[in-house]
């Protein structure tokens, strides 16, 4: 049995659907069988992102209404061994995927995957709902800014609301001049006000951008910063306690890793 | 009349009101599991029979306890009637013999864990948060709030009216704070984050102090009341 992981954030353009695509194709090549759920109905982009748009014929909601089977809309990645997509529907009304629907697709993709990682749209309404029914843990996604770190905090509380266990954090879009010169929050009080476990911490980074025009997720050309940010949260969601990257977060870090032991 | 005294309307049927005296008025309690008609026509001849007995025009209040009973809204006006033509008593209310002022012991509430943006905490009596209250969180307190932890978010003691309420945090930020009525925002980060603070009301003010003048404060408080 696989494990479901949501994305998630509850502010808008955070970074949801590029943290989902780059961590699912991560996670495939690590070697790991893994199906990328869009459930951004009405929006979607994971299919963009990926550049699978033009091999699209069944989405999410033919799956849940019983129009096709759920392998008939499952879209094989073919630059990987095990890496698939399940694209959300363009046309049809959000409300058309129930919460209960939702669960049972998940359900069925845990049993062939080893993770389903879902890309939940902005907001906490039904979309969230149906985004994190499934899941056995949640990944929160936020910026430097203190809106983002608000709406993540609302989330958080909505999750633990749940009983989901402690979701683990990642910072996205971290620009390391800003925060040295004061301008951006910096890591350490994003964890201290979230207080999550921090599972990663991406930079801003122009090849993000640009990989998403060209339907490929960063982590598949090797020399970029965000590439390897988001390598090493793959590892770590397998276990693998990689350290943070140079950048001047890993005071921040330190900290944190005192405060989980006392001592602050 | 005696402190408490019942009066029986008929020997043959059930008793479906029941009256009694209280401290402070009469107390009128309805059986809750016979049909509205029935207690209303008992209820109106008991009143009828009170009405006769004492002569004195006085305001002697009446309390009428429906037990579970859910009035509709055509019950309540109904009931309401009934009391509002009477010389000698005048209708307190219809929920029941009114609660003892001061003298419920107000239990604490303790919250363990984060308060989270979005989340509120609301209690009748103090609040103990062991954790943050983050900024978007909210706690309500008739009480005073403790806060073991930082409070960036908003805080109301004294929700009830009382202005001897406190708000006490070890990281005083708070977005917001409240005590009775007197609202402030951002008193400001404390100065000297090692030790507790709490805000209080000075007057109209809102003073913001270090927790070991909290006793202080408190006898000072107690002497203006044995004074007045
Ligand atoms: N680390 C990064 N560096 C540079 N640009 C980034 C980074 N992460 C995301 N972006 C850009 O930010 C934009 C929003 O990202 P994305 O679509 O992943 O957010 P989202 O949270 O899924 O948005 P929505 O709430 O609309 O679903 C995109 O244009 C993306 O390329
Ligand atoms: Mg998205």
């Amino acid at each position: 049995m696989g494990e479901a992981i949501v994305i998630t954030s509850g502010k808008g353009g955070v970074g949801k659907t590029t943290s989902s695509a780059n961590i699912g194709t991560a996670l495939a090549m690590l070697g790991k069988k893994v199906c990328m759920m869009d459930t951004d109905i009405g929006l979607r982009n994971l299919d963009v992102v990926m550049g699978l748009e033009n091999r699209i014929i069944f989405d999410v909601i033919d799956v849940a209404t019983g129009s096709c089977r759920l392998e008939q809309a499952l879209i094989k990645d073919k630059r990987f061994d095990h890496l698939y997509l399940l694209p959300a529907a363009q046309t049809k009304d959000k409300l058309a995927l129930s919460v209960d629907a939702a669960r049972l697709i998940v359900g069925r993709l845990k049993s062939q995957f080893d993770y389903v990682i879902i890309d939940c749209p902005a907001g906490i309404e039904h979309g969230f709902r149906v985004a994190i029914t499934g899941a056995d843990q949640a990944v929160v996604v936020t910026t430097p800014e203190q809106a983002a770190v608000r709406d993540a905090d609302r989330v958080i509380g909505l999750l633990e609301a749940e009983r989901m266990p402690s979701p683990k954090l990642i910072i996205n879009r971290i620009r390391p001049h800003m925060v040295k010169n004061g301008d951006m929050l910096d890591i350490d009080d994003i964890v201290n006000i979230l207080s999550l476990d921090l599972l990663g911490v991406v930079p801003d980074d122009e090849n993000v951008i640009r990989a998403a025009n060209h339907g490929e997720p960063t982590v598949m050309t090797p020399d970029s910063k965000a590439s390897l940010a988001y390598r090493n949260i793959a590892r770590r969601i397998l276990g693998d306690p990689v350290p943070l990257m140079n950048l001047d977060e890993d005071a921040g870090f330190f900290k944190r890793m005192r405060k989980l032991i006392g001592l602050r | 009349m005696p402190d408490s005294a019942s009066m029986p309307t008929d020997g043959e049927r059930r008793q479906l009101v029941a009256v009694k005296g209280i401290r402070n008025g009469l107390l009128f309690s309805i059986a809750e599991d016979a049909a509205f008609a029935e207690v209303y026509s008992e209820l109106q001849e008991t009143l009828q029979g009170h009405g006769r007995k004492s002569e004195a025009k006085g305001a002697v209040s009446a309390y009428v306890d429906f037990g579970d009973r859910i009035l509709s809204e055509e019950e309540d006006l109904a009931v309401r009637a009934l009391f509002s033509g009477l010389r000698t008593l005048s209708l307190g209310g219809l929920d029941g013999a009114p609660e003892r002022r001061g003298f419920r012991p107000r239990e604490p509430y303790v919250y363990k864990g984060t308060v989270r943006s979005g989340q509120i905490v609301e209690h009748d009596g103090d609040i103990v948060i062991i954790g943050d209250v983050n900024p978007g969180g909210q706690l309500i307190a008739s009480g005073d709030v403790y806060v073991m932890g930082y409070l960036r978010g908003s805080a109301h003691a004294g929700a009830g009216g009382d202005d001897r309420a406190i708000i006490a945090a070890t990281y005083f930020d708070p977005l917001q704070v409240r005590i009775a009525s007197v609202l402030r925002r951002s008193p400001g980060a404390s100065t000297s984050p090692a030790e507790m603070e709490f805000a209080y009301l000075d007057g109209e003010q809102m003073a913001v102090d270090r927790m070991s003048v909290l006793g202080q404060y408190r006898a000072r408080l107690h002497a203006t009341r044995a004074v007045l």
